[in-house]
């Protein structure tokens, strides 16, 4: 089994890696990005004109790039254009986090449309989010492992949602950025980056356990001031989905409205959740086969879980990881975690330990470019 | 101050200012980014959510020159063998509407100007809950369609213009005004709790 360099988001000391100059790593990067996303929007464009047309004839078909503003998009869209409203017992918009649309609304106000703002912002998101999960990772395992967990990032099946409509490239930069701050013992700029992911999306909550096991082994060596904003960025995801409550309560009169929307899509916690979503599987997929998708990405992404354990992967972001995966099935349904799964990296580190054979990560790329272009088509068959 | 506060008191006091901070930039970030929705939104959701509590609807209706007492409610009925959501509807000039959707719309008895006047024009006059609050829940999350006077609340459903009265306060509706094709209408409401005799009442236990 391959293992990694070295693990362990706890270490004081920042490992050696191998030199690279920052602006041949930055072009290294940028060349990934361009080449992952352009197969996504060429694929996008070829789906415009060419079909399949599907669900989203209706509204997305009029764009060229329609394809990648269909489903949640249009609800981050609302909430930027008209604010937040709760229908009971309806699918409704406070299920969707507020800094994605926050930042529509901004780039609506230099002058862009609601929809090429929100292309924009999650494209140029992903881009910061290469470059954050590069460094990260390469602070962490060093730069082999850096280079093919970025490259499998940049063209992961699973990563047309970095270029839909969605927050999940903002919040994968931000988690990338607050553990990298954490590490670097900027620990007022780890507190602003956990935050800002928990606003975008609430799996950024969980970025805050590899920052309390760095700010425990760092306790040492910290000022009081530093502990304090330490504990203070271990604190801030959560007060920042506090936040959110506050301004729905403000707004809504119901400081759970998020928790409530999100059972008009079939999700509500229980303890028994996970089991009713298997016993309801089959039901399930019978309704829409796409689950199986879910399902798979589901055991793909344990699978690759496992084999960052294996890898040494510290567990902080090994149970990171696994609450980003496990825990919306307690909500009783598979829907999404394809996605969701996007924003644990030990996955990625864990794709990286079975990459360190070259036959193997030949084959990863090899899968992973048809198989991204694939899930660009099928797009407009589904909708989640 | 280090004398007088300890190494703990510091970072205690230096994380709580960080967590009362992101609490207050999060929500002054919202509050400046984000727009509230619409005031016509929300007295519609209000309004709606009256609608959604009481299944029974009291009304005196004053159509075509006439006034008629109405009471719809809103249940379960047995159609080809399933339970379907629907409603019934009495005048008290005899006239009855059982509204099951999607198949069946049966009018019977009642005056001869009742029975040529539309079901759904009837049925919005006699404020029969869910066809209202569907119609208010459906424009409110599309953020369209709903405008708000006074204390007025104006939407379109299908080919009538029905303005809802409402409650500033509380959102409650009080009362409705229908403009169709050739028609006009208004009444007063009066939501009630359903009880098993009134549902008797209705012809409803034995559906």
């Amino acid at each position: 089994m391959a293992t990694l360099e070295h693990a362990g988001p706890g270490q004081l000391r920042i490992p050696r890696v191998a030199e690279e100059s920052r602006p041949h790593a930055l072009a290294w990067i940028g060349a990934w990005w361009i080449g992952g996303r352009a197969i996504i929007f060429a694929t996008a464009v070829v789906v415009h004109h060419f079909g399949p047309v599907g669900w989203i004839r209706l509204v997305e078909h009029a764009h060229t790039f329609g394809p990648l503003e269909a489903w949640d998009g249009r609800w981050y869209r609302m909430v930027a254009s008209s604010g937040y409203v709760l229908v009971p017992g309806r699918q409704s918009d406070p299920a969707f986090f507020p800094l994605f649309p926050a930042m529509l609304r901004v780039g609506h106000a230099v002058g862009l449309g609601y929809s090429t703002a929100g292309l924009v912002i999650a494209n140029a998101g992903f881009l910061v989010a290469l470059i954050a999960f590069y460094a990260l990772t390469r602070s962490l395992f060093g730069l082999s492992t850096a280079r093919r967990s970025t490259a499998y990032l940049a063209v992961f099946p699973f990563g047309y949602a970095f270029s839909m409509e969605y927050p999940e490239s903002i919040v994968l930069a931000l988690i990338a950025l607050a553990a990298l701050a954490g590490l670097r013992r900027r620990w007022g700029w780890a507190a602003v980056c956990a935050a800002a992911a928990a606003l975008a999306r609430p799996e950024g909550l969980f970025v805050a356990l590899p920052l309390a096991v760095l700010a425990w082994e760092q306790r040492h060596t910290l000022s009081p001031r530093a502990r304090g904003l330490a504990v203070g960025a271990v604190l801030a995801p959560a007060a920042a989905i506090g936040s959110f409550s506050l301004y729905l309560w403000r707004v809504l009169g119901d400081p759970m409205a998020w928790s409530q929307a999100q059972r008009a899509w079939g999700r509500a916690f229980s303890p028994l959740g996970a089991v009713h979503a298997l016993d309801g599987l089959g039901r399930a997929i019978s309704h829409d086969a796409w689950v199986t998708r879910d399902v798979i990405a589901v055991v793909l992404y344990l699978v690759l879980l496992a084999a960052a354990a294996r890898a040494g992967v510290s567990w902080p972001w090994l149970l990171a990881g696994l609450a980003v995966i496990v825990l919306p099935l307690f909500s009783g349904s598979f829907d999404s975690i394809d996605r969701f799964g996007l924003l644990a990296p030990a996955a990625f580190w864990g794709l990286a330990a079975l990459g360190s054979s070259a036959r193997v990560h030949r084959l990863i790329l090899g899968l992973s470019v048809p198989l991204l272009a694939a899930a660009v088509v099928v797009l407009p068959l589904h909708f989640p | 101050m280090r004398r007088v506060l300890g190494p703990g008191s510091v970072t205690l006091g230096v994380a709580g200012a960080l967590v009362v901070a992101v609490l207050g930039g999060g929500f002054a970030l919202q509050r400046a980014t984000l727009r509230s929705p619409p005031q016509s939104t929300l007295v519609g959701l209000r309004a709606a959510s009256w609608f959604e509590r009481y299944r029974l609807v009291d009304s005196t209706i004053t159509f075509d020159g006439r006034v008629l007492h109405g009471r719809c409610l809103q249940d379960w009925f047995q159609e080809a063998g399933r339970r379907r959501r629907g409603a019934v509807l009495h005048l008290d000039d005899g006239y009855v509407l059982l509204a099951v959707p999607p198949h069946t719309l049966e009018p019977s008895g009642g005056l001869p100007a009742t029975r040529t006047a539309s079901p759904l024009v009837l049925m919005e006059l006699a404020g029969c809950p869910r066809v209202l609050a569907r119609r208010v829940q459906t424009l409110a999350q599309q953020r369209r369609g709903l405008s708000l006077t006074g204390d007025r609340l104006t939407f379109a459903l299908k080919a009538t213009r029905v303005t809802l009265e409402v409650d500033r306060r509380s959102g409650k509706p009080l009362g409705i005004h229908l403009v169709a094709r050739g028609t006009k209408g208004a009444s007063r409401l009066r939501f009630t709790r359903v009880t098993t005799q009134l549902r008797e009442l209705l012809g409803v236990s034995g559906r």
